[in-house]
């Protein structure tokens, strides 16, 4: 058994190791190291920053984003059946229906379950209703 | 994919179709008992379509899925356990205020992993069919996310089946780098003509795989997760970790390892003893050390798995036979010990002390005497199914000499008869002791009488374990006509 091919396996692997040392080596070496009145602040276009950077953010954009990468995701795959959409004939076509189809049925669960809502009152209106549910359903457990 | 394709695969298609029509009925009408019937429902139609499945061709739906009798075999033995994990979640999740219809379509989605697992014979389905298991495992387990215990289960489940996925894929990648294909079969056909393990990418990639898989059936020194995990998670999930996620592992290893001869490559073979007598001694050891009944079977499955390498070891159409039915003694028995768990845990807290056990045949007869079926079949004792389980490890040992294996196992369920006995003992004495004693006995006070579906299950569940120690040539007929072909 020679060495041989394995050779370039170890150099791949010395490079790893080197090149994450590197990057925190380098960096710790060559970075600088002041501290003054203002190095700490945001540096946005030589405008002085205002407020802080800490942002509330409404999880409603947390939940959008969530949702836009889920789907964002899907469409890789329907990229990926469209251009061989003639090897796969219609076999391809009815699996990608499948796949649409449990797409649509997520969708209409994330809908139903208030994902979807935007405005503060819609969310209320179905935060109280799954409320109202739930104490009724609870109410009728004890009762049996 | 051609009809005959689509047949083949229809138990996992029921599932799949259940999981989404199980989300589309929760966003229109929640209840509980509605998406847990259903999904029963969905679970007995996957099973009733194995008939169809059985007649299919052996080599169906080539190159991702090897849809035969053992696999066929395997998916019912796994719709069996996850039909027992369904009521026995219903019950459970009864005593919790919050969204309980989701975790029917984890459940369903991760059955549908352990389905894939059982048929994968290429290492794309493998890879895929672990995690779709593991990524439902991981909400399962932090399901009851008001507990701080359960998230942290979760959380540690996560990253556990994170690096284990890194194990496998770098692992499949090296074997696939040197071999240049990633089916089972054309790994066999291509190490049966050569020597063995010929080179370092092979070795390191078989190695990983076999470490992957092995964190998944917590063997030594793949186990520190277990114990964690199990204590964690709900009860009814843990019975799931305990069964249905390892079973499937278990069916992946044996056709995986089925292309390796012991012969040409005995570095492997070595490697799964020291495994599994490591596994055996340790799970068995530190079981003696816990007051947590959830811990002690953790570590008692530690335990059951290094059993359960001895015949992997031994390998052939006996090794495999032996240990598809340890498998479902050992499914019959764990169910019915976590179902018991299960039933008797408060909305506060698990009831997993041992503590807690204390007097149970004198407040509670049905479940105590359950429990001591299950925990005397995982001890081996005769007339139970744990018993004839142990006879057909032993006799595929002794078959291929294994005597170094066999010594290890005798000699570690020797000292596993301590730690369950203690739990049987505890269960079995007097309550009126001390004041202290009487009250914590007192939480079983609010659990419902024992005449509903979950008594049911677990009945037919022991009956099971009873006919498999008494009875057990149907089983075994069945077991031998599918695992012909190792």
């Amino acid at each position: 058994m020679s060495a041989a091919p394995y050779w370039p396996f170890l150099v791949y692997t010395a490079m790893v190791f080197i090149l994450v040392a590197g990057m925190v080596i380098v960096s710790s070496l060559l970075g600088t190291r002041h501290r003054q009145r203002v190095t700490g602040e945001a540096y946005e276009s030589g405008m002085p920053p205002t407020g802080s950077a800490r942002l509330r953010l409404s999880i409603k954009f947390f939940l959008i984003a969530i949702l836009f990468v889920i789907f964002d995701l899907e469409l890789v795959f329907i990229f990926a059946w469209a251009i061989s959409i003639h090897e796969l004939g219609w076999p391809g076509f009815w699996g990608m229906l499948v796949f649409v189809f449990i797409l649509a049925a997520a969708l209409v669960y994330e809908w139903r379950m208030g994902s979807l809502d935007w405005t503060e009152r819609a969310i209320e209106r179905r935060l109280g209703e799954r409320r109202e549910a739930m104490a009724k359903r609870w109410k009728e457990a004890e009762e049996a | 994919m051609t009809p005959s394709d689509l047949q083949a695969l229809l138990p996992h298609i029921v599932v799949a179709a259940t999981a989404v029509a199980v989300m589309l009925v929760i966003s229109f009408y929640r209840n509980q008992t509605v998406s847990a019937v259903l999904t029963v429902a969905g679970l007995f139609a996957a099973a009733a379509c194995l008939p169809f499945v059985w007649s299919a061709e052996a080599d169906a739906v080539p190159p991702l899925f090897r849809v035969d009798p053992f696999g066929c075999f395997h998916i019912g033995l796994l719709l069996t356990a996850s039909v027992a994990v369904t009521v026995f979640s219903h019950s459970y999740l009864e005593k919790y205020r919050m969204e309980r219809g989701e975790f029917y379509i984890l459940l369903l989605l991760s059955v549908l992993g352990a389905l894939v697992l059982t048929v994968a014979d290429h290492f794309i389905s493998f890879f895929l069919g672990l995690e779709l298991l593991s990524v439902s495992l991981y909400v399962m387990v932090a399901y009851i996310f008001t507990k701080k215990r359960a998230v942290e289960a979760g959380v540690k489940y996560l990253f556990l089946a994170a690096a284990t996925s890194a194990f496998l894929l770098f692992g499949m990648a090296l074997i696939y780098a040197e071999l240049g294909t990633m089916a089972f079969p054309e790994i066999a056909a291509e190490l049966g003509g050569g020597d063995g393990l010929r080179s370092p990418y092979l070795l390191a990639g078989t190695v990983l795989v076999v470490a992957g898989a092995g964190f998944k059936l917590s063997v030594v020194p793949f186990h520190m997760w277990t114990p964690d995990i199990y204590q964690g998670a709900p009860a009814p999930v843990t019975a799931f970790l305990a069964t249905v996620s390892k079973a499937c592992v278990v069916v992946v290893l044996l056709r995986f390892l089925a292309a390796f001869d012991s012969d040409a490559v005995p570095g492997l073979y070595l490697a799964l003893t020291v495994v599994a007598c490591a596994s055996m001694l340790t799970g068995n050891l530190l079981a003696l050390l816990q007051d947590n009944i959830k811990r002690i079977l953790a570590y008692s499955s530690i335990a059951h798995f290094g059993y359960l390498l001895v015949a992997f070891v031994a390998g052939g159409p006996a090794g495999a036979m032996a240990a598809t039915f340890y498998l479902v003694t050992y499914f019959a028995a764990t169910l019915v010990a976590f179902g018991v768990v299960a039933y008797l845990s408060p909305s506060d807290r698990e009831a997993d002390t041992v503590a807690d056990y204390r007097g149970l045949f004198w407040s509670r007869p049905g479940p105590a005497a359950l429990l001591s079926l299950a925990l005397f079949s995982l001890v081996g004792l005769p007339l139970t199914g744990g018993f004839m389980g142990k006879f057909f490890l032993v006799g595929a040992g002794a078959e291929a000499r294994l005597w170094t294996l066999l010594l290890v196992l005798a000699v570690s369920s020797a000292i596993s008869i301590y730690y369950y006995l203690r739990v049987v003992v505890a269960m079995y004495s007097s309550i009126e002791d001390t004041p202290q004693t009487r009250e914590l006995s007192e939480p079983f006070a609010a659990t419902p009488p024992y005449g509903n579906t979950v008594g049911a299950v677990q009945a037919l569940l022991a009956l099971g374990l009873l006919v498999l120690g008494l009875y057990p040539q149907p089983v075994l007929a069945m077991i031998q006509s599918v695992t012909r072909t190792f």
